[in-house]
């Protein structure tokens, strides 16, 4: 016996109908979906916060021990601070809170991006040809020119005169064939999403509907 | 001729969707069963995996949310599967806020549905959600208890035997981030760098290209590019497991092979549209340079 879909199946099935019905034409039915999602998604926002965030990390710890864990006073009294800036006579007091955020992400992300990202790959983009086999040596020429092309395209310090304008002009088909593959990758994300919509529709509502499995 | 030139190009679209509809939804009626070809960096991926040895680690990090479960939930059940099948311990655990928790919980309680002699705090753990995932990682790489005091149940993991010898992420086989946005670009570019720790990413295919820069690095030792990766995924594990390979030909459920079908079928209308297109467009343009050149 096939188990008839369940109410949240149906109710799931019914809002993905409503929200490709856009498809067709604007209609009420999808603007009452698109609103029921964005009410939804920031209800279960504030919830995930809450019971995620804010109470394991800052409410419990201070309740059950706060011998322990007086310090967390201080991040919640800098993240109260961020809400003063609804209050107009005591906003400014929220930019001490707003720095201290930034300068922590600055710290942060720096060391990530340099150590992370920009070290690795320069070294792989200056590796030594001798060392490397036929195969390799191509890729790595065509990685060097590559990058080397970009980053003149991407200098803008100096007006490019005819031989500058010409790697710049190599640089361009690199970043277009990027962009091509780019399109290419996010096209069959959004498809994927479709797959995966239809599938639910499918094999989980209209199979068990009429019977099938 | 004209005319019909003319009709393309002024084809109403919703034709065009209703065309990717029914190539969409024909495939998941009626499976085709098109061939899926493996790539290197999902197979150096797979193999990196499969040279663990039992009772090593893997972590599993669930850094993406239901928008893009499609892509991602084969990626996460299927290496899942080989860990459980290599007798690898795993670390489940989420830093993509909306949504991530619920879906690592159905992936882990579908996929351990599958392996019933596995058992909860030895063979796999599931740490759940925590805020902040640079600085979760950044603590991790010293001390993961510190950066999770209990797991998803709630218990100290002090209590838990699996972390009886797992302090940090220097002692982790690998680190698996099944990720959409930014969050598998920490995972690279902190906690490998800081801990050393190998690095396999699972992106959505939106994702993917900015990736490779990282695969050719040397920063990443795998990667499941999309739907695709996860498809070909399916496909190394079927031909190394036999149960998987009866799993995936048998199951009812979703799968990313399936999923191929479809994606392979959509392809084709939209490459044969984009031709159409260009062809209709470039004779309507000669046709007016004709016209202006009889004037």
């Amino acid at each position: 016996m096939t188990p008839f879909p369940d109410i949240g199946t149906w109710v799931a099935a019914l809002l993905t109908l409503f929200a490709l019905s856009f498809l067709y034409k604007d209609n009420p039915l999808f603007r009452f979906t698109e609103s029921l999602f964005a009410g939804v998604s920031l209800g279960y926002y504030v919830g995930t916060t809450l019971n995620q965030t804010l109470v394991p990390n800052l409410i419990k710890p201070l309740t059950h021990d706060f011998n322990q864990n007086w310090d967390l006073l201080v991040p919640g009294l800098l993240g109260l601070l961020l809400y003063m800036r609804y209050v107009p006579k005591t906003g400014w007091v929220a930019r001490y809170a707003l720095a201290i955020y930034v300068a922590y992400y600055i710290g942060l992300d720096f060391t990530r991006r340099i150590h992370g990202e920009v070290l690795p790959q320069l070294g792989r983009a200056i590796v030594p040809l001798s060392h490397l086999d036929g195969h390799t040596i191509f890729y790595s020429l065509v990685f060097a020119i590559g990058v080397f092309s970009v980053l003149i395209y991407f200098f803008f310090s100096k007006e490019q005169d005819q031989v500058t304008r010409r790697i710049a002009r190599v640089g361009i088909w690199f970043l277009m064939v990027s962009f091509g593959a780019a399109f290419g990758f996010t096209v069959m994300g959004r498809v994927a999403l479709l797959i995966g919509r239809l599938n639910f529709l499918i094999l989980d509502w209209i199979y068990p509907l009429i019977g099938i499995r | 001729m004209a005319g019909f030139v003319d009709t393309l190009l002024n084809l109403d679209r919703r034709w065009l969707f209703l065309l990717v509809f029914i190539g969409v939804a024909l495939p998941i009626i009626l499976p085709i069963g098109l061939p899926v070809t493996t790539t290197g960096s999902t197979r150096a991926a797979f193999e990196h995996i499969e040279a663990l040895k039992p009772g090593d680690y893997v972590i599993i990090s669930f850094d993406y949310g239901p928008s893009s479960a499609p892509e991602n939930d084969p990626m996460a059940e299927g290496i899942m599967r080989q860990c459980f099948l290599k007798r690898v311990r795993v670390v489940v655990m989420v830093l993509y806020q909306l949504g991530g928790l619920q879906l690592a919980n159905n992936a882990l309680a579908k996929v351990t549905a599958e392996f019933p002699d596995l058992k909860y705090g030895v063979d796999y753990v599931n740490l759940g959600y925590k805020d902040g995932a640079a600085a979760v990682m950044k603590r991790m790489g010293d001390d993961i208890v510190g950066a999770f005091p209990t797991d998803v149940r709630g218990t100290p993991l002090a209590q838990i035997p699996l972390f009886k010898g797992l302090h940090s992420l220097k002692q982790v086989g690998v680190v698996v981030t099944i990720a959409t946005g930014i969050i598998g670009e920490y995972w690279i570019t902190q906690a490998h760098q800081q801990s050393g720790v190998p690095i396999i990413i699972g992106p959505t295919a939106v994702g993917a290209p900015k990736y490779y820069a990282y695969l050719n690095a040397g920063q990443l030792v795998g990667m499941l590019g999309g739907m695709k990766g996860a498809a070909e995924y399916e496909k190394l594990l079927a031909a190394r497991y036999p149960p998987l390979d009866r799993l995936y030909k048998t199951t009812h459920a979703f799968t990313a092979t399936k999923g191929m079908d479809a994606q392979t079928v959509i392809h084709f209308i939209i490459i044969v549209f984009i031709l159409i297109g260009n062809i209709a467009y470039m004779s309507r343009r000669a046709a007016q340079k004709r016209a202006a050149a009889a004037r």
